[in-house]
């Protein structure tokens, strides 16, 4: 594992940051976090520094106040990164939302949460607290989501926070531009903005890594290893040594699911890919929720791709029709095949449906979700053959869960 | 912010875009933008599919409307921008100058049908009804069977009688194109129309006088002579009836019927019950001759010296065609149609117990000579030179002659009529295969050489085909046929000689029973037109318009499966030997059972519905999520208890402009989304009627829906005067009326300002006064913070006061 002992967010000590961003400037807190090169956490990896002028420039530009969104939701239950880090170390989320919030001239920041994050809830009472002590010209208030895996999207938040059902919203313009109540917003996952206190006190050069990705990232390992839980690996670590910071695979590993419930599921073979933005894209997957999941041999792929858009058609926000419909339409052929009822043409299909996933989709959660379908193809070719071919589960575990597939019935 | 400003809903969540219908306002800043490689005008600020609709561009969307904030749901208007790494919705990006849009092109136009796929996969509605198309006639049948379904059986009568005068013999007799196109069949079975409108046909028969479409139009004066009392006669000379012309029926034969009565076995349409179902023609003062042929009796021309106006041709196809092989005028070869007449009069026939016969062809005669054969004893054979799916009979005649006994050969051409002891000995036949199609879609046989075989007999009969006797025609000038022995006549039916029509067998060759129904009902309509005095061209383009086929789009269809209401049949060890009606008919109660199955394939917003129109755009007639589990499907209640709002979930889209107008521009906010995932669908909170709502009825969400999902009832409008002396001046009606009726009403103004208190305005005072527009909320205390509020309605009305 290659070294990060200088920069750590687990148990971190964030003492004489306040002191230190109080004396610094907006411009130079902002040239700093752009030093730094931190990229957003939550998944798409946008350079905090750049979100964070955007909004101060259009602030400035409307003269409409400005707001921070600090997103501690953990949309994906099997990666509780945010609630850990609150529960951990609740002054860097807080110390970091201050720091935005005046960097971009913001007065009122939310921190956003899970309804069902009691814990992190009250720790970040407490620093909420500390904060009002202080009193930076920054109120920070708690604010709760709906439950279900759409009300930690970037937009749908927004949406949330204007008391609506918590549906996407299409982008450009960003919320950089047009957030809540249509006015400059920050949002920002928790975990990235928990970095900045650290980086603001120590400089940017403390906040290093490899390539062009940069610093840690706290991942959650879960399925079949040894000690699953959540774990800070520096970015750049390749995927086999973020299992074994886990304490290593209980089984035989099978494949690696790297990003949660939208993303793409990688053979053992890839075990050597980085864990970084663009070497993960490029493996076709994401970093998505940070979810990091070890899949044992004897479990089709078949039945797990299946099983990820049966959760998938049933999180859908429902705003746009091929999330909506298409997330349920692929999970119908992808049960069929697992049912032992695919044809040969199903692969072609899927690949065509993935496609209109991720061109025609409002928001990522459609756009990365095409990824389970090509990866699952790409890299488990032997499980669709053995379903769709030989007629039967490469695992031996597949139970029938239809009794018909989609059918071509022409009209008359 | 402030708790208050918290939970006060901001309306505009979306970017806002200017919108302007047709051209851009001078004064305007407007930009250059590219579109599809062409120049465009933009004003900075619309969207781009605003742009594109302006410069001409069919940028295709489902949810977009001028007055609206997008939303960018349906996915329909993405186009292809520089500089975007995927497509990017039109709706929703603002125009800005220099713009590269790529609009239309192969992969947009496929992903936005995949869409299109999506959309109607769970579309839970049916838009036009195929059996309907299907059927010659158009029976109305998703009306009668809604009618029968209910219980309203004389309704349901005079529904069908409107395009089929003789549901009863039809129901017995038809082969159902209609059957074969129902769109039940994609769900489990098809819905036993034939036996529903039978049942009716029957019902009507048991009464004094048989209900009629309509109320019978006073005598014209004008009258109508119509040769044959088959089915295209005795339907021409029904409707012209109805219209009030006097109309005489002549029939070579002495009874009525035609080939319903001479043709069409016994065991199919029992005569009796036949008779009183075609007394409902004589019911209306139409006249039968009998005995008078045309051509030996009486010319065209006589008729018209006699005082007709107009003449109806319905003289059928009486002729056999000839096998055209050695040995076909040997004793034993005998003549298909006179064999089923003789034994339909009564008449000895050549055929009895221990016959051989051999019967050639594939139609409806075939069968009817051949099920006739086995019932008189005979040892019976059908042979076909094509495969039984080409067979012109209803598949369900060729399953019950083989169940009854009867031998099929297929694949086999008749060679030669062999001689044994100066008669019929057998029928020598060569083997075929299949070839390339033909005029008729139907492969062609092909011979195979040395393949002969001969099948012994002692009776062939030749059924390969019809056509009319028209002996006659040499007499009748003005008249000119086919080279297929029919006439030839026009789209409105109407021969070359003015004021004489054609239709059925004896214009169109052989054809079903229902297809001369069809004409001769056609015909009705063309020879009123024409005694009325109307241009016969006009009329035979309308009448082409009318009879053209709509398209289709596949839409999946879901409804929990509940199999076919079975019609009790004769059991078939019964049926040789005995002329007995196979079918003996529904029940009022499996009538009504059978009749609720149908998925009453109509949508009042056919012609106006945006889904249907960009589906039939992108030739959406196939879908490929058909029939799989339940939970792939929806299947919705709906809900019609509003007085003014017709609501039917499963046509919805989730489109959300209802929930937006009626939100951002009425301010009763209605709608929302409910449920889940792919369950999730726009409607009323907590899903009540939407009679339990704020709504108040304004029509703004049935006027923007896309679909059907949501549609005005259909409403007689009124106009209200105010009791002047009753009206408390709450000013509750002008609040609410999203249309300004009221607003404009100088006493309801009054209330307004009446109401609040704060301003007892003089007269004079009033006539000035401004008018609130009906979306804005009149402020308390007078002071105008109206800010930004939704877009218009409508411009605000001119005061009318004081004039």
């Amino acid at each position: 594992m290659p070294t990060s002992a200088a920069f750590r967010l687990l148990g971190a000590d964030a003492t004489g940051s306040r002191e230190r961003a109080l004396a610094l400037s907006a411009d130079d807190t902002i040239a700093l976090i752009e030093g730094s090169e931190l990229r957003g956490r939550g998944g798409a990896g946008f350079p905090l520094g750049a979100k964070m002028r955007a909004t101060r420039t259009a602030a400035e530009v409307s003269g409409d106040p400005a707001y921070v969104v600090a997103n501690a939701y953990d949309a994906d239950p099997a990666s509780p990164l945010s609630r850990t880090l609150l529960e951990r170390s609740p002054e860097l989320v807080l110390g970091g939302i201050v720091i935005a919030a005046r960097a971009v001239g913001a007065r009122e920041a939310w921190l956003y949460l899970h309804p069902e994050a009691t814990a992190a809830r009250s720790a970040a009472e407490k620093a909420i607290a500390a904060v009002a002590r202080h009193d930076d010209g920054v109120s920070v208030e708690i604010a709760l989501g709906p439950g279900g895996f759409m009300g930690g999207e970037e937009s749908a938040l927004l949406a949330v926070l204007e008391n609506k059902r918590a549906m996407a919203r299409q982008r450009p313009p960003w919320p950089a531009e047009q957030g809540v109540r249509l006015r400059p917003t920050l949002v920002s996952s928790a975990e990235t903005l928990a970095a900045l206190p650290l980086i603001v006190r120590d400089g940017p050069d403390s906040f290093s890594g490899s390539g062009g990705s940069r610093g840690t990232k706290l991942v959650s390992v879960t399925g079949a290893v040894a000690e699953p839980g959540v774990y800070e690996v520096s970015l750049g670590t390749t995927l086999g040594e973020v299992v074994q910071t886990a304490g290593g695979v209980t089984h035989a590993l099978k494949a690696i699911h790297v990003g949660g419930p939208t993303c793409g599921i990688l053979n053992s073979t890839r075990t050597g890919v980085r864990y970084d933005y663009e070497d993960l894209k490029a493996a076709g997957t994401y970093m998505g929720s940070g979810q990091v999941r070890a899949i044992a041999e004897g479990t089709c792929i078949v039945a797990e791709a299946a099983r990820l858009f049966e959760y998938l058609s049933k999180e859908t926000c429902a705003i746009c029709v091929p999330c909506r419909v298409g997330t349920k339409r692929v999970r119908g052929i992808l049960e069929s095949i697992s049912s032992g009822l695919g044809r040969e043409d199903d692969l072609k299909w899927l690949g065509e449906l993935a496609d209109h996933l991720s061109d025609f989709s409002l928001c990522g959660f459609g756009i990365t979700s095409a990824s389970i379908v090509r990866t699952t193809i790409a890299e488990f070719p032997d499980d669709y053959r053995a379903h769709i071919v030989e007629r039967r589960c490469p695992e031996g575990t597949c139970a029938p869960s239809r009794s018909r597939r989609y059918e071509t019935m022409a009209q008359p | 912010m402030s708790i208050l400003e918290r939970y006060v809903q901001s309306t505009e969540s979306q970017i806002p875009t200017v919108s302007h219908h047709g051209e851009i306002p001078s004064g305007m800043p407007t930009c250059s933008i590219e579109i599809d490689g062409q120049e465009v005008t933009a004003a900075i600020g619309e969207s781009i599919l605003r742009a594109a609709q302006r410069a001409g561009f069919d940028v295709p969307t489902l949810c977009d409307d001028e007055k609206l904030a997008p939303a960018a749901a349906c996915r329909m208007c993405l186009v292809e921008i520089e500089g975007y790494d995927r497509p990017m919705p039109s709706c929703h990006l603002p125009v800005t100058p220099g713009m590269k849009i790529k609009a239309t092109g192969d992969g947009l136009f496929a992903k936005r049908r995949q869409n299109l796929e999506y959309i109607l996969s769970d579309h839970n509605a049916y838009c036009m009804p195929p059996c309907q198309i299907g059927c010659p006639t158009h029976i109305d049948i998703p009306g009668f069977l809604e009618l029968e379904a209910k219980g309203q059986h004389l309704e349901a009568a005079r529904l069908l009688k409107e395009t089929l005068p003789f549901p009863y013999a039809l129901g017995l007799v038809c082969p159902a194109p209609c059957q074969e196109v129902c769109r039940r069949g994609l769900v489990e079975e098809e819905i036993a129309i034939r036996q529903c409108h039978g049942y009716f046909g029957e019902l009507s028969l048991e009464m004094d006088k048989a209900p009629t479409p309509f109320p019978q139009a006073a005598a014209t004066g004008k009258r109508v002579a119509v040769i044959g009392a088959g089915p295209s006669g005795m339907t021409c000379a029904y409707y012209s009836s109805l219209k009030g012309h006097q109309v005489t029926v002549f029939d070579m034969m002495p009874k009525q019927g035609g080939m319903l009565r001479y043709g069409i076995p016994e065991y199919r349409l029992p005569k009796v019950k036949l008779d009183k179902e075609l007394n409902c023609v004589w019911q209306l003062g139409a006249e039968f001759k009998g005995g008078m042929m045309l051509g030996r009796d009486f010319s065209i021309d006589d008729l018209f010296a006699q005082g007709y106006d107009a003449v109806f041709l319905g003289i059928g196809a009486w002729r056999s065609n000839e096998l055209r092989i050695p040995g076909e005028d040997l004793p034993g070869v005998i003549e298909a149609i006179n064999y089923l007449n003789q034994n339909a009069r009564g008449d000895p026939v050549p055929v009895g117990k221990g016959s051989k016969v051999v019967v050639i062809g594939g139609g409806f005669t075939t069968f009817d000579c051949s099920r006739t054969s086995r019932r008189l004893g005979a040892d019976v054979t059908v042979v076909y030179r094509r495969s039984r799916k080409e067979m012109g009979a209803h598949y369900s005649e060729v399953d019950d002659a083989e169940h009854e006994g009867i031998r099929l050969e297929f694949f086999a051409a008749p060679v030669k009529i062999v001689e044994k002891d100066g008669r019929v000995g057998g029928v020598e036949f060569q083997r075929m295969a299949l070839g390339e199609p033909d005029a008729s879609g139907r492969r062609r046989p092909v011979p195979i050489e040395g393949s002969n075989f001969v099948i012994e007999c002692d009776t062939v009969i030749p059924a390969i085909g019809q056509v009319p006797d028209l002996d006659w025609y040499g007499a009748s000038p003005g008249l000119r046929k086919t080279r297929r022995e029919t006439i030839v006549a026009n789209g409105a039916l109407m021969t070359d000689r003015p004021g004489v029509f054609a239709g059925g067998d004896c214009q169109m060759g052989a054809v079903t029973v229902i297809q001369s129904v069809a004409q001769g009902k056609l015909a009705a309509k063309a020879i009123d037109r024409y005694l009325s005095g109307a241009d016969m061209a006009e009329v035979a383009a309308e009448i082409t318009e009318e009879e053209s086929v709509p398209e289709l789009i596949d839409i999946v269809p879901y409804k929990p499966e509940e199999p076919q209401v079975r019609m009790p049949f004769l059991p078939f060890d019964q049926r040789v030997q005995s002329f007995q009606l196979i079918e003996s008919g529904y029940a009022k109660q499996q009538a009504e059972k059978e009749a609720g199955r149908c998925l009453q394939c109509v949508c009042p917003d056919v012609g106006r519905c945006h889904l249907q129109r960009l589906s039939l755009e992108h030739g959406l007639t196939e879908n490929r999520f058909h029939r799989a589990e339940p939970v792939d499907y929806h299947d919705y209640e709906y809900d019609f208890s509003h007085d003014f709002i017709l609501r039917d979930l499963n046509k919805c889209i989730n489109c959300t402009q209802c929930v937006r107008i009626c939100r951002d521009v009425i301010g009763a906010n209605c709608y929302g989304l409910m449920g889940v995932g792919y369950d999730s669908i726009v409607t009323t909170p907590w899903n009540v009627s939407l009679q339990y709502t704020d709504c108040v009825s304004c029509g703004a969400c049935a006027e923007t829906c896309p679909t059907g999902a949501l549609m005005m009832r259909e409403r007689d409008l009124e106009t209200w005067e105010l009791d002047i002396t009753r009206c408390i001046y709450c000013g509750d009606c002008v609040e609410v009326c999203p249309h300004a009726a009221l607003g404009e009403t100088p006493n309801f103004e009054l209330s307004v300002y009446q109401r609040f208190g704060t301003t007892v305005l003089a007269k004079e005072e009033l006539a000035v006064a401004r008018t609130w527009k009906p979306s804005e909320h009149i402020p308390l205390d007078g002071e105008d913070r109206r800010g930004v509020r939704p877009p218009e309605v409508r411009p605000p009305a001119p005061p009318r006061w004081g004039e």
